[in-house]
């Protein structure tokens, strides 16, 4: 039973037609008037919205705009955390005193949601653009954090022992041994913190902004305009795709050993 | 140093910074309230509860958002991921709604759920019920891929029918992933409900924190975050120890 997902043109063909099926029903329960279009926008009445807002924009912003705010802020916050989560992690790993001193901080903030402390960011930040990066970045940087150190400790120390005996210093055997042996722990850290931080960031743009994909689809429903809504929500879906499968292909070009072990 | 004296020092530290800044005067009770107001502040929300309700109360209302919706999502997720784990074709259908599901950010349909279904209990608990769905489908269909097919086989040549195998070989050896695809799960719901309280809420936890905030209570806000993390550390254990009774074999 262990196969590997496959991706055989059997497999692409009946999840097509499911998604032109799905979309039938959809476009069929608007066009018959079975829910009114004030509730559901049908698949063409979103195209229309789409092809619109491309020429017209969408309420003095443009989708180009919008996209690249929610986007922008999203890997801020995350390249921030992976820049200061990653090394505090390793350093976390090697160091008992460390881990002791630091640990017990981020495990409280790790299965805190970032929504809860969203309240307190705008009070001392303001309502703008850094207090969003500040919680993306809170909370991605325990997730990270931790995966690096886990990452240093899962280290066959049988390896290091090795390492050290044909000769290595504690440089070489951090570069060639540790630092190697914790990137693919390291990676499944960062794909749950950039998923984490792209929920996150819709959330905060709903809560408290004047642009993004999340603003749209809140500024949408509150004057109905359902087409905008579904078009935003599809856009959010196709960028958390693009996202996860883009770190997958990092992770796979640079720990090509993965599996192979 | 020894670690212990290492952490130790760095609480320490942590404590005497906090009374510093605050008993002295270096900051405003407004962003950062002294210790002992938060003390207050919990004595308070405990007697007199917050805004015509108990503390217990939106506590209460906030658990049971989270249960109804995690567990109406990761029953049908589960039962939706062994048919994908088991049946390739059920999988090539169903795939490509749960790998968008996944990772839409929750929230972003929120407001159409508000839309259809209002802005009270419904909307919620559908919410979490999508939010916990795809997390499941997709831990059980990689639980299921996972059972090593020489067992299967072992079991087709003694004669075992197919539903015996399912029920009797995979389902069992699948139960660690799907343990651990409902603590992913209810960690993602848990901070979705937090999240959608305090954009669309009348009660509950978030929605408590949100407004103290926007009341400049902070000492109110501190409380309910403590609360929160609280909360959720002891939802993580709940379902850590279930798995350990149900999946007694796991490890060994």
């Amino acid at each position: 039973m262990s196969r590997i997902p496959g991706n055989d043109i059997q497999s692409i063909l009946l999840g097509g037609l499911a998604i032109l099926f799905g979309l039938t029903i959809w476009q069929l329960i608007g066009s018959l008037g079975l829910v009114s279009p004030q509730l559901l926008a049908t698949p063409s009445d979103v195209w229309l919205a789409f092809v619109d807002i491309i020429h017209n924009g969408y309420r003095e912003t443009t989708l180009t705009e919008n996209i690249l705010a929610t986007l922008g802020r999203s890997l801020a916050g995350f390249i921030a955390a992976t820049i200061l989560g990653v090394p505090l992690g390793l350093w976390m790993g090697r160091s008992l005193a460390t881990e002791a001193a630091v640990d017990y901080i981020i495990q409280f903030f790790r299965p805190l949601p970032p929504l809860s402390y969203l309240v307190l960011l705008i009070l001392w930040f303001g309502a703008g653009d850094f207090s969003k990066v500040m919680l993306l970045f809170l909370g991605a940087f325990p997730t990270i954090t931790t995966a690096a150190m886990a990452g240093v400790r899962q280290v066959d120390s049988r390896r290091i022992n090795a390492a050290y005996s044909l000769g290595a210093n504690e440089r070489q055997v951090f570069l060639f041994v540790i630092l190697p042996g914790s990137l693919s722990m390291i990676f499944t850290g960062l794909r749950i913190a950039l998923a984490a931080a792209f929920s996150s960031v819709v959330a905060a743009e709903l809560m408290a902004a004047s642009n993004g994909l999340g603003w749209m689809v809140f500024s949408a429903s509150r004057f109905l305009r359902n087409d905008v809504i579904l078009l935003g929500i599809i856009l959010l879906g196709i960028f958390g795709m693009a996202l996860s499968r883009s770190l997958v292909i990092i992770d796979h070009h640079f720990i090509h050993w993965r599996g192979k072990d | 140093m020894r670690p212990s004296i290492a952490r130790y020092i760095s609480i320490s530290l942590l404590i005497l910074g906090w009374l510093w800044l605050t008993l002295g005067g270096y900051v405003s009770d407004l962003f950062l309230p002294p210790p002992n107001q938060l003390y207050d502040a919990l004595i308070e929300l405990l007697n007199e509860g917050y805004k015509s309700r108990t503390l217990w109360e939106h506590i209460a209302s906030s658990l049971f958002r989270v249960l109804a919706g995690f567990g109406s999502g990761a029953i049908l997720g589960t039962a939706i991921g062994l048919y994908m784990g088991y049946f390739r074709n059920i999988n090539s259908i169903f795939a490509p709604f749960i790998e968008f599901l996944r990772p839409l950010p929750q929230l972003a349909y929120l407001v159409l759920l508000i839309i259809w279904l209002g802005i009270g209990e419904s909307s919620k608990v559908t919410l979490l019920f999508l939010a916990a769905l795809p997390v499941s489908a997709v831990a059980a269909r990689d639980g299921v891929r996972n059972v090593s097919a020489i067992r299967i086989r072992v079991a087709e040549s003694l004669g075992a029918s197919r539903a015996q195998i399912f029920m009797r070989l995979i389902f069992p050896s699948a139960l660690a992933e799907i343990f651990t695809g409902a603590r992913l799960a209810v960690g993602i719901v848990y901070g979705t409900l937090i999240a959608s309280e305090i954009i669309a809420g009348t009660n509950g936890i978030g929605w408590m924190i949100f407004d103290s905030g926007r009341f400049l209570r902070s000492d109110f806000v501190f409380v309910g975050i403590f609360i929160v993390g609280f909360m959720g550390i002891a939802l993580d254990r709940i379902l850590l120890v279930v798995e350990k009774r149900v999946v007694h074999w796991a490890g060994k």
